[in-house]
């Protein structure tokens, strides 16, 4: 078959397949089999439930009426925006990851054959990462009773395909609307407000306050009860295709096949250019060359700290994840400061604790970055300056934007409620700065563009980083219900854990020396 | 006659030995050309006076300071510039030199005008606003040597300074050393162009398997190796060969 031969699609997708899994053995090379184990326990406990599950709906059929077609309806599209976020990224990502791509585009090889194969990777992925969570829980319903329910893993594959094209179709078009320089960063934005849609969604009744007097889902459900909800006949299509029914699985397996073909076909000559083009993105010329040159900052500690808030500002993946986390801030804060006006402080100690938790969990990522994941330790290390002070600058680097994220969400509760914002805001401090300062002590050197995996690169520092951020969070909570004596006890474990993790200059100049 | 750099007794083993018992002195105000096949022990001996690897023994003195027991004295005045430029991609070259002044303390009004200087006479002056992702390598190069000279070091050591420019950078780059020597700054490098070194060298120290086999000027070494006509090459081929293990 043509497909087979040198330089067909197949075999093109042969030897990408062959590099990924060479990428993940190389990956895993060195590690114990720690991560192997506990991804079996969870898979045994998923089988688990998939077991119970199937015992419990064996004798059950899922009837096809407004409520279920809706639910499905809605579980489809959060998990197709779920995809997106992750396609829209990988496409972005794939014009600027060299690799082999010159090797390739360089070749006689058609773009749009290139193009096919890295959009069935990244089609892959997605559907892998959704499949590997279903099907334990799935397929034992499947094998007992419910053959048809296998419809679902079509659903997905189609939905991985569906959300691969329009990634595409998104990337390129953010390529020609804004260029190459800036495609990246709001790519990676994007991805992460996409991602986070239907979560805001979900809170659209705290986003909007009494303009809303119940939740989305909730109004949904109401309507379908009571009839109201009048749905086309294609509302129903994702529920009749997860129950198996062979013509709307056909048909959207079909259409998800199609567009993602007209994707990769289209845009292959568009990809090649446009890959080209993002290479020399930088070449072009900045504007306001011959503008005078801004005072240079004095003194190591200031120049670190402005050097590192510059590569944070300028760092498109890093960006979106934090973004992603101050996303799923907002709500919370808003609810705070509007419940702040009218209710009493105890009934804001959760919020107040997740705050504090979440400061510490973003301040934590940042110093990993700024610390860790340095680009040129040989630089600093040729240096005159001691260290320390690089360390302390980069802490404080981690902390402003930090700082900056709740300054707004704290003053609006400190308006209203000013013992709960104050409470509120020494526990986000505490919480961050601790959590940055384990990272100081238990440096790991790392990759920046590694920083979506650093848990698994440094599991100590993010074990340690969740245990003290989990208790000054609830240290917060209970200060701001009013019970400030059991808060101290949370705070006494978190001290007494961050004194047994500190460590002094030397020690951990000794273990980068080690690791290096 | 000041001795900018005294390297005695120096060692140092990874998986075999790197460095052997190294002795060098380089004068103060001369450029020292550092030759030796691939893994003689040039970058180690480099990267232990920069301070970047512990030697295992041997002491370093530079500008009698003694660089193992006041570090942060002897790299004020030192400045290394490797192979691989060591810059940051995000940023570009005017925040890079900014960062670098910061870290030798160098006053922010100076060090301002020592990079529009610097910069201009590197050719660099339309690029200063750019970010350096999108730089060739050889513009990182140059990037990367702004950064060395920005606090006006006493003693400039410079790993393959020449590699990945084209003709008229590498031009650029010899002309700005030589500059620098005249002015008084010392200046190591390492190389494999060998006409290099026997054009701009003051003295040569031919290095393998960590141990310096001669050391002198040009027409020393030629006399030490034969009848004192031969080039660099002959020199070098010759003496490595000698020096090579059994």
């Amino acid at each position: 078959m043509s497909l087979f031969k040198p330089a067909g699609t197949l075999w093109l997708l042969a030897h990408e397949i062959r590099l990924a899994w060479r990428g993940f053995r190389a990956g895993r090379a060195g590690k114990g089999p720690g991560a192997l184990i506990g991804l079996a326990i969870l898979f045994g406990f998923a089988c688990l439930g998939g077991v119970m599950i199937a015992l419990a709906v064996h004798d059950h059929d899922i009837p096809v009426n407004p409520l279920s077609v809706a639910i499905a309806g809605l579980v489809s599209l959060v998990v197709l925006t779920l995809m997106l976020s992750q396609t829209l990224s990988a496409s972005a990502e794939a014009l600027y990851e060299r690799g082999d791509l010159d090797l390739l585009f360089s070749s006689p090889l058609e773009p749009r054959r290139v193009l096919l194969v890295r959009a069935l990777g990244i089609a892959a992925g997605v559907a892998l990462l959704f499949l590997v969570f279903v099907t334990p829980l799935l397929l034992p319903s499947v094998l007992y009773g419910h053959p048809a329910w296998a419809g679902l893993f079509g659903v997905l594959i189609a939905l991985a395909l569906i959300a691969t094209a329009l990634g595409l179709f998104l990337a390129m078009a953010l390529f020609a609307l804004i260029g190459p320089r800036r495609t990246r960063t709001v790519a990676q934005v994007l991805a992460a407000i996409v991602g986070a849609a239907f979560f805001l969604a979900s809170q659209y009744r705290n986003l909007m306050g009494e303009a809303a007097s119940e939740s989305l889902f909730a109004s949904i459900a109401r309507s379908a009860y009571d009839g109201r909800l009048v749905l086309p006949p294609v509302a129903g299509l994702p529920l009749r295709a997860m129950l198996g029914e062979p013509l709307p699985l056909l048909g959207l397996l079909a259409f998800g096949i199609g567009l993602f073909w007209l994707a990769a076909n289209a845009l292959g000559r568009r990809f090649s250019d446009a890959a080209a083009a993002a290479q020399g993105s930088s070449t072009r010329r900045a504007r306001g060359v011959t503008k005078p040159v801004a005072a240079f900052a004095a003194g190591a500690f200031r120049a670190t700290v402005r050097k590192e808030l510059r590569l944070i500002g300028r760092d498109a993946a890093l960006l979106s994840q934090v973004l992603l986390r101050v996303l799923y801030l907002i709500p919370l804060a808003l609810v705070l400061a509007r419940s702040a006006s009218k209710v009493e402080a105890a009934a804001l100690a959760g919020g107040a604790g997740i705050v504090a938790f979440m400061a510490g969990q973003v301040a934590g990522s940042l110093a990993w970055i700024t610390l860790s994941a340095e680009d040129t330790p040989d630089l600093l290390a040729v240096s005159p300056t001691p260290a320390s002070v690089l360390w302390r600058a980069k802490l404080v680097a981690a902390l402003i934007p930090v700082a900056i994220m709740l300054a707004g969400p704290v003053l609006a509760l400190a308006w209203f409620q000013p013992l709960t914002g104050v409470l509120t805001a020494i526990g986000a401090g505490l919480s961050a700065y601790c959590c940055a300062q384990i990272n100081v002590w238990h440096q790991k050197p790392g990759k920046r563009a590694d920083f979506r995996r650093r848990r698994g690169a440094s599991w100590f520092s993010a074990l340690a980083e969740l245990l003290v951020a989990a208790l000054i969070s609830g240290a917060t909570g209970l200060a701001v219900a009013g019970l400030p004596v059991w808060a101290l006890l949370p705070l006494i474990v978190a001290g007494a854990l961050v004194m047994a993790l500190r460590r002094t200059d030397d020690q951990i100049a000794k273990t980068l020396r080690m690791a290096g | 006659m000041t001795e900018a750099l005294i390297v005695r007794g120096l060692n140092k083993t990874f998986a075999k030995p790197a460095v052997s018992d190294l002795d060098l002195t380089v004068h103060a105000g001369e450029l020292y050309a550092l030759l030796g096949p691939n893994g003689a022990g040039k970058t180690t001996t480099l990267r232990m006076v920069a301070g970047l690897t512990k030697p295992d023994a041997g002491e370093i003195s530079v500008f009698g300071i003694d660089a193992r027991q006041d570090p942060a004295g002897a790299k004020g005045l030192i400045a290394w510039a490797p192979d691989e430029a060591m810059i940051y991609d995000r940023l570009t070259p005017l925040e890079y030199l900014e960062f670098v002044a910061g870290l030798w303390s160098v006053d922010p009004a100076v060090a301002r005008t020592r990079a529009e200087a610097l910069l201009a006479q590197l050719g660099l002056a339309d690029e200063a606003r750019r970010r350096c992702e999108g730089f060739s390598r050889g513009m990182k190069q140059k990037v990367a040597l702004a950064g060395a000279l920005i606090h006006d070091p006493k003693l400039l050591i410079l790993d393959e300074p020449l590699t990945g420019l084209d003709a008229a950078a590498a031009r650029l780059v010899k002309d700005m050393l030589q500059a620098r020597v005249e002015a008084g700054c010392t200046v190591i490098l390492t190389t494999h162009i060998l006409e290099v070194a026997e054009r701009m060298a003051d003295r040569i120290g031919i290095i393998a398997g960590g141990r310096l086999l001669a050391e002198g000027r040009l027409d020393e070494l030629r006399a030490r190796a034969g009848d004192g006509t031969g080039t660099l090459e002959d020199v070098f081929l010759q003496l490595t060969a000698e020096g090579a293990p059994a």
